[in-house]
């Protein structure tokens, strides 16, 4: 300890105060210098590449809101959750329910109750209601899983996950069931999804550097400490998780009004897994890594479906390799927790280490 | 400050605490011993509110606290640190002390304003380590940052269990100065559990005994040293 004979409680000070306003001005930085790179390539691709890429960002677009959607409940809290499709599912159906034109509803979901067959709302509104569904259903299971932890909490996500599906699946008057519900309004292009998609990204920031990001990592890291100093962990699991659902139930949002069509499948185990494989990826400890495994593994993937289907190298006609992007997402899982548990980019925010960089270089 | 009237504690049929009673004054070093198992620690969870006592009062200042949960003793001031470290690991060092600083603003915020994180983690000699994670720091960093963690929460009442735990003699003197330093600046009761008698005799002007469970003996330290019970205790379990 410190001879120094200045005692440390001598000094009024605010610093606290001012500490907690700088990070806040950092994260509001630091937000859309972790969103760069998507921006990037999202501007690249709007400028440059044909229709059929532009639909596939799209698709890789509303994946990176989920995967930051379900960095903010796990990289903070430190529970795996495997349910966040599930309110994927509700953001798109509901936009489906609420705003598709009455004319396509005559013939999809012609005996909807509550009168849904009758209504068509405009697609904002729409969607406002459609996020109030989730925060009402996010908030009911939020209530359940933030008293649990560890695997009971993942197991009851799952739960979660099948139930939601199975009334997709079986409400058949009111969601189609197994049948693809078409007709929902496109009113979703590549430069709005850009727009949400750093919106998110900075919303995940701003969360995950203030004081319930911060009270919630130490209580992931050890309970015992954080409510030996005040830590009320229920309440801010709770608080994750509800925004957690949230930013799920936009990408869900986002998805319909871009697709125009949506069916039950496309937000079940196949989704969970694939979202799940890019945040580990990438690391979920950090947005940044969020960003980063969508990136890495949208781009992997893809390349692995162009050679699935058998291609022809130097004259050489390859077999086809189907389901080899299944067989691939379980491999980088399995890598990935073998040799590097931390994702690609392991602690530090994408600004955290730029400026550990810059700092280094000017020394 | 702190009194702990008559606490009894079971855990399937062991009696941990039996009718423990002690009190401890803010400005006061008090020095918690006994053999291993007399239920010392057990003691200081249910103080910190770790452990519902099955009988018996945990008051802090007039509030009564029993049974009350963690979380709201460390509202209610008290502050610990851990016999087995517990920081929060991937945190940074700066962090570890902002955690407690944001519960101590929100509780008492004169209290708060008072405390400077950055002179508390220089005075700990923490502040070239500020920003790397606690889980990398040395042992004896470690148990620093444990105390200036508590200190964060600007505590009326401070646990320190076993602060000497693997510290040489040079660097147990050094901490005993620190302890006393902590008294004078911040004026909080605090309650030091160890096995090192001669840290324990150099800094704590009243001792609290105990064995299996039962409070034996308290009162000045050389008092206690006096007591046919304590010695009992003491010398039969050297020979």
């Amino acid at each position: 300890m410190s001879d120094s004979a200045e005692t440390i409680a001598a000094r009024p000070s605010s610093t606290a105060t001012r500490a907690g306003n700088g990070q806040f001005r950092r994260s509001l930085v630091g937000g859309p210098v972790t969103a760069l790179p998507a921006v990037v390539i999202g501007l690249a691709i709007l400028a440059f590449a044909p229709a059929y890429y532009t639909h596939l960002a799209l698709a890789a677009f509303v994946n990176l809101i989920i995967v930051v959607g379900l960095q903010v409940f796990m990289g903070n809290s430190n529970i795996a959750n495997l349910g966040h499709s599930a309110f994927v599912g509700i953001g798109a159906y509901g936009v489906a329910v609420l705003s598709t034109p009455l004319a396509m509803k005559k013939l999809s979901i012609p005996n909807a109750p509550f009168g849904l067959a009758f209504v068509e709302l405009n697609p904002f509104i729409a969607a406002v209601l459609a996020l109030l569904v989730v925060a009402v259903l996010a908030a009911i299971s939020g209530k359940i899983i933030s008293r649990l932890s560890g695997v009971a909490a993942t197991i009851v996500s799952l739960a979660l996950l099948i139930i939601v599906h199975s009334v997709f699946l079986n409400w058949t008057d009111l969601f189609k069931g197994n049948q693809a519900f078409f007709g929902i309004p496109k009113v979703i292009n590549l430069p709005a999804m850009l727009v949400a998609s750093v919106a998110v990204i900075v919303i995940a920031r701003l969360f995950k550097d203030s004081r319930w990001g911060l009270q919630l990592r130490a209580s992931a890291q050890s309970p015992q400490a954080a409510a030996a100093f005040g830590i009320d962990a229920k309440r801010l699991r709770l608080m994750a998780w509800v925004l957690s659902a949230l930013i799920c139930g936009l990408a869900g949002v986002l998805f319909a009004y871009f697709a125009g069509t949506i069916s039950p499948k496309l937000f079940y185990f196949q989704q969970i897994f694939i979202t799940l494989a890019m945040l580990i990826l990438g690391g979920m400890a950090t947005v940044t890594g969020a960003v980063t495994g969508v990136i890495v593994l949208s781009i992997g993937l893809e390349f692995i479906r162009s050679i699935e289907s058998g291609v022809t190298i130097a004259g050489i006609q390859l077999p086809q390799l189907l389901g080899l992007s299944g067989v691939a997402l379980g491999v980088v899982i399995v890598l990935c927790m073998a040799f590097r548990p931390g994702g690609i980019s392991g602690r530090l925010e994408l600004d955290e280490q730029l400026s550990r960089l810059f700092r280094r270089n000017v020394r | 400050m702190l009194s702990v009237e008559a606490v009894s504690k079971t855990f399937g049929g062991v009696q941990a605490l039996r009718q423990a009673s002690l009190s401890c004054a803010t400005g006061e070093i008090l020095g918690l011993i006994g053999p291993n198992g007399a239920g010392k620690s057990t003691l200081v969870n249910a103080i910190s509110g770790v452990l519902r006592p099955d009988t018996g009062s945990v008051k802090l200042a007039d509030r009564d606290l029993t049974g009350r949960g963690p979380e709201e003793c460390a509202r209610a001031g008290i502050a610990r640190t851990f016999q087995n470290i517990r920081l929060f690991k991937e945190l940074t060092v700066r962090q570890n002390v902002e955690v407690a600083h944001i519960t101590c603003r929100d509780v008492r915020p004169d209290a708060a304003d008072r405390i400077d994180i950055d002179r508390l983690l220089a005075h700990y000699e923490l502040d070239v380590a500020a920003d790397v994670p606690a889980g990398t720091l040395s042992y004896g960093s470690q148990r620093r940052l444990e105390i200036a963690r508590a200190l964060a929460l600007g505590p009326s009442l401070l646990l320190l269990d076993e602060p000497a735990a693997g510290l040489n003699e040079t660097e147990s003197e050094t901490l005993a100065e620190a302890i006393e330093a902590i008294r004078r600046d911040f004026g909080c009761a605090i309650i030091v559990i160890d096995h090192d008698l001669r840290f324990i005799n150099r800094l704590c002007g009243r001792l609290c005994v105990m064995d299996q469970g039962k409070v034996i003996a308290s009162g000045d330290t050389e008092e206690v040293w006096r007591d046919p019970r304590v010695i009992e205790v003491y010398v039969g379990q050297t020979s």
